[in-house]
């Protein structure tokens, strides 16, 4: 890591963005290298701008920070992401977590917290707001692990009858990456085969009102 | 067939009083026809017996008469006969002459024929004497002088034909009784005329139907009766029922109205009461800091640091008025992580065992179903809290393949247990539930004992995000 640490922020709400913006700016070790207003924007600019950081407001128009968050991670993977949030309740944090961000803070933490938490998770460690603990995954009916949103889109296109191929061409994502997130999903819900897997959303009833694999 | 298919759905999309009215009318109708139908061939059938019975009784009184007649006759001309030889011309002239005089009623009279079929007495008409007839037959052609000929060969008996009435000159139906002299080869017969008995059956059986037209306007009236009957029950119904709704309806809406008042009413007082002050502390805190500073005071940063800090409890009151009014994590995170921190605070502020279960996938639900299902946990867990008595309660969410079910069950007394006075308190909250879940089409089941309350809400397939833009369907 050489020089400053190059800072994403991302949130719709300018006066936000610019308060952060210019706190981290009187920080001579971090480099603000953009704001954005939605997550669909970090999403498309992010090779771009290869940030070290991306500070990612949770509640965006068009693409939230937790779907975001997916598919920054699936396109730059050693991107280190922190939620904002005005939440501070434990099931945003697991979510976030389980999502792949790598810290959560409250926007109306002290501003030095912000810091702290830019600088915690460049050293590769997790970072949560003060009073927030890793609270456990909410236990689900069937005693499984709940899947990220991602792994719910592509579950319920797997469950279509789509190939690895087809669902990577239809995200934009690589066939490898299509994969990782199958294998994930088949973990989690404990299945083993694509059938397993359409007769499990059927059954959940997910995959209905599409017309397709029933 | 579609458009009786559409026909059929039009009748099954009548209204409640149209659909009675149906029910009742169609089988009152069919029933209406079958007794009608019934009672006019039964009617028929057993008037048709007895008028037979009439006709052959009457016959019989006629024929009886005519072999009375006869018999008187017999007595009156077989001194001659007996006596007479075969061949005693006078004899026969005497009985000719005899029988001529006796004329009775007002066609009745005697005959005679010998067997070659010459006419020998016939008083009303004369002009049949001494001409031959073998052959003669009436005019649908039935043979007269021949069977009567047969008939006295083989003693006496009766004979059935129509023939001229004397006194009207018109063809009508008569029965004769005949009987033979065999040693004179003679045909000694009288008729008498039954077409009095032919009117009187006919008249009889014209009786009949007119009594069976008099039997179907009555139940055709009755019929209409019940049927004016049937749709006025009908229509005062739909009216009742309309009033009711519309009551119902009153009352909703003044329901929705009071809410949003007291709604409004409280997030005015929060503002007002904890936002505004707080602001107000705050700007204090900063004119306060802007004066030392101008006058170059060094505890000018203390003030800002009281302002910020006031600043921060404006934001976390801004934050929890907010998630009261509407839970953000619904629309972040979906039913479950929301659900699962709504029975966390409660768990945390009743100190009731909770059990917590969800699925593992998100924001499958369109967002009026989520917000009816949290809605409905919220009202039921504050009916828990204040009402059931309960030490431990259940919260679980699945899908099914025709939808999503949320169950709450609880191990209190039951609601029917509850104070009477909060009754109608909680009584409100089944009914919000309950049409919340209707809105959605969705089914709600309330299972009430003294070993606890299950309510289950069912939401429908149809209310389920299709797994198309599901990339967007979490944004």
């Amino acid at each position: 890591m050489t020089g400053a640490t190059r800072v994403l922020i991302v949130d719709d709400h300018p006066m936000v963005a610019e308060g952060i913006q210019s706190i981290l700016e009187t920080y001579s070790d971090i480099d603000v290298i953009g704001s954005l207003t939605n997550g669909q924007e970090a999403v498309d600019q992010v090779q771009n701008l290869n940030p070290d950081v991306i500070l990612l407001d949770l509640n965006m128009p068009v693409l939230n920070g937790l779907s975001a968050t997916e598919i920054i991670l699936e396109r730059l993977p050693q991107t280190r992401i922190v939620i904002l949030s005005m939440h501070d309740s434990s099931e945003y944090i697991s979510t976030a977590l389980s999502h792949g961000a790598l810290g959560y803070i409250l926007k109306d933490v002290p501003t030095e917290e912000i810091k702290t938490a830019i600088d915690t998770v460049m050293q590769g460690s997790r970072y949560l707001c003060t009073g927030a603990t890793e609270s456990l995954s909410p236990k689900t009916q069937d005693g499984r692990e709940p899947l990220t949103s991602r792994e719910q889109t592509i579950l319920l296109e797997l469950a279509q009858g789509k190939s690895n191929k087809e669902v990577a061409a239809n995200l934009d994502i690589s066939v490898r990456t299509v994969e990782t997130h199958r294998k994930n999903i088949k973990r989690k819900l404990g299945i083993s085969s694509t059938a397993g897997l359409t007769r499990y959303a059927m059954e959940h009833g997910v995959l209905q009102g599409t017309g397709v694999g029933l | 067939m579609g458009r009786w298919m559409s026909g059929l759905r039009k009748i099954l999309t009548l209204n409640y009083g149209q659909k009675i009215f149906f029910l009742a009318t169609i089988p009152l109708l069919l029933a209406a026809v079958a007794i009608s139908a019934i009672v006019a061939n039964q009617s028929r059938e057993t008037a048709e017996r007895e008028i037979a019975l009439l006709e052959r009784q009457l016959i019989e009184a006629k024929k009886a008469e005519l072999q009375n007649y006869l018999s008187i006759t017999r007595t009156a001309f077989v001194n001659i006969y007996g006596r007479a030889l075969p061949d005693d011309e006078g004899a026969k002239l005497l009985v000719t002459q005899l029988l001529s005089a006796m004329l009775y009623g007002q066609d009745g009279y005697f005959f005679v024929y010998d067997y070659d079929g010459n006419n020998l007495v016939s008083p009303r008409q004369t002009d049949l004497i001494t001409k031959n007839w073998i052959g003669l037959t009436d005019p649908n052609g039935i043979p007269i002088v021949d069977e009567l000929i047969r008939i006295a060969k083989s003693g006496s008996g009766y004979h059935s034909y129509d023939w001229t009435k004397p006194s009207t000159g018109e063809s009508a139906r008569m029965v004769a009784f005949v009987i033979g002299l065999q040693d004179w080869r003679w045909v000694v017969g009288t008729g008498i005329f039954i077409d009095e008995v032919l009117d009187t059956v006919a008249a009889a059986r014209a009786e009949v139907e007119a009594r069976i037209q008099r039997t179907f306007i009555y139940i055709g009236g009755i019929t209409l009766a019940a049927l004016f009957l049937v749709f006025l029950s009908g229509q005062f119904i739909n009216i009742r029922e309309r009033r009711l709704a519309d009551a119902k309806l009153k009352e909703l809406t003044q329901r929705i109205f009071d809410t949003q008042e007291e709604e409004r009413g409280r997030v005015a007082r929060e503002l007002h009461d904890s936002i505004s002050q707080i602001l107000v502390g705050v700007r204090y805190a900063l004119e306060l800091a802007r004066k030392r500073l101008l006058a170059g005071d060094e505890r000018a940063g203390e003030h800002l640091e009281r302002g910020i800090d006031h600043l921060n409890g404006a934001i976390q009151e801004v934050r929890r008025i907010s998630r009261d009014l509407r839970p953000g994590i619904l629309d972040d995170l979906g039913l479950g992580p929301a659900l699962k921190g709504l029975i966390a605070e409660f768990a945390n502020r009743t100190g009731i065992e909770t059990e917590f279960e969800t699925v593992v996938f998100s924001n499958r639900l369109e967002a009026d179903a989520k917000i009816a299902l949290y809605r409905i946990a919220q009202e039921a867990l504050t009916n828990i809290e204040r009402h059931a008595d309960a030490t431990a309660v259940s919260l679980k969410v699945y899908g099914h393949s025709s939808g999503a079910t949320m169950r709450i069950a609880d191990n209190g007394r039951g609601i029917e247990r509850q104070s009477k006075d909060k009754q109608v308190d909680s009584g409100l909250g089944l009914r919000n539930m309950q049409e919340r879940m209707e809105q959605l089409n969705g089914t709600l089941l309330v299972l009430s004992t003294r070993q606890g309350t299950v309510i289950e809400a069912r939401v429908p397939l149809s209310r389920m995000l299709p797994p198309q833009g599901t990339a967007r369907a979490t944004a």
